[in-house]
């Protein structure tokens, strides 16, 4: 079974990713702060189907120093590790004018910060080991705006750059490096917004609908799978045609 | 094996992976002159860091070495100081 970690697999598209991951046949595992009910669930279910292919590693990311530890015990635990999915973020809004200097620090550490030294560590290893997947989730707000939201949009555009250089870095290791953007979906993080403007969002969009979380998971799957291994420093937009 | 053979070993096999032309290894070998690009070196530490269990760049204090004698005499000191 091939490896895949996601970040902030424990809910939301984190949860939605792992699901489909260990549909498609691998061993999906989890790392987050804390066990959900619905994570608890899909372990259930895995175990029945597939035993051992869909592990929790609890896991506060924002703990920078110790995600070198943290790479160590996921490979001695589990074996090479072939994708890794940055998917944890947070996305609280407020306008810049007004935010302070903390809660902007605390987006760019878990947004930026982390996923760039985890994504560090997890490259030594893919060298070690002869190749690998790399997926950021960015968000189309890194590259449309959208009012309250400039220190995320900072935080998501940031993993766009990081996707294209890093891919250029470590592409003749054959380490594929991509980032899926994906439009609002309907998620806790986005629950804050109120009907007006998730009506306002729907007309805005090519499809008159939100995507979802699976169609989402599937862009990630896409990207990690064999029929992507030409693509690499690239952005898959899934925003049911909002940005288009 | 010695750790020096194990470094050794580590430039001749990336060099032949990654297709570059390695400058006869000696002491006084400058890195950046030895025909491998930071990207080889960086295969080149992950790769003894899985052979030996240790980084000896994993403190953010350290420099990197500019000769293949630095390069690996930081690989003898950290051996000895392994536990």
């Amino acid at each position: 079974m091939r490896n895949v970690v996601v970040t902030g697999g424990s809910r939301g598209l984190g949860l939605g990713i792992v699901r489909r991951l260990v549909d498609a046949g691998y061993r999906a595992i989890a790392v987050a702060r804390k066990e959900t009910p619905a994570l608890t669930a899909a372990i259930e279910h895995a175990e029945r189907e597939r035993p051992g292919s869909l592990q929790f590693v609890p896991f506060d990311l924002a703990e920078i120093d110790d995600l070198g530890r943290l790479v160590k015990r996921l490979r001695n635990d589990f074996g090479p590790i072939y994708g890794l999915v940055n998917n944890a973020a947070v996305g609280f809004d407020g306008a810049l004018a007004i935010m302070r200097t903390a809660q902007i620090e605390q987006l760019v550490r878990l947004n930026t910060l982390s996923p760039l030294v985890l994504t560090k560590y997890v490259v030594r290893a893919m060298m070690a080991d002869g190749g690998g997947r790399i997926v950021n989730v960015a968000s189309i707000i890194g590259f449309t705006g959208y009012s309250g939201l400039s220190v995320y949009g900072a935080t998501k555009a940031s993993m766009l750059g990081f996707t294209r250089s890093l891919a250029r870095e470590v592409g003749r290791l054959g380490v594929n490096v991509n980032a899926v953007a994906p439009g609002f979906v309907d998620t806790e993080m986005t629950r804050g917004l109120d009907d007006a403007h998730r009506q306002q969002i729907v007309r805005r969009s090519a499809l008159r609908r939100l995507p979802d979380v699976d169609d989402v998971a599937h862009a990630v799957e896409f990207l990690l799978g064999d029929k992507a291994r030409s693509i690499t420093g690239t952005v898959l937009t899934v925003d049911a045609g909002n940005s288009a | 094996m010695s750790v020096k053979l194990d470094v050794l070993t580590q430039f001749e096999q990336v060099a032949k992976e990654q297709k570059r032309t390695l400058a006869p290894l000696s002491d006084d070998l400058v890195l950046l002159d030895s025909g491998l690009d930071s990207l080889c070196l960086a295969i080149i530490v992950a790769r003894l860091e899985d052979a030996l269990g240790f980084d000896p760049f994993a403190a953010e204090d350290a420099d990197f070495p500019v000769t293949l004698g630095d390069f690996v005499r930081l690989y003898e000191d950290a051996a000895h100081a392994a536990p």
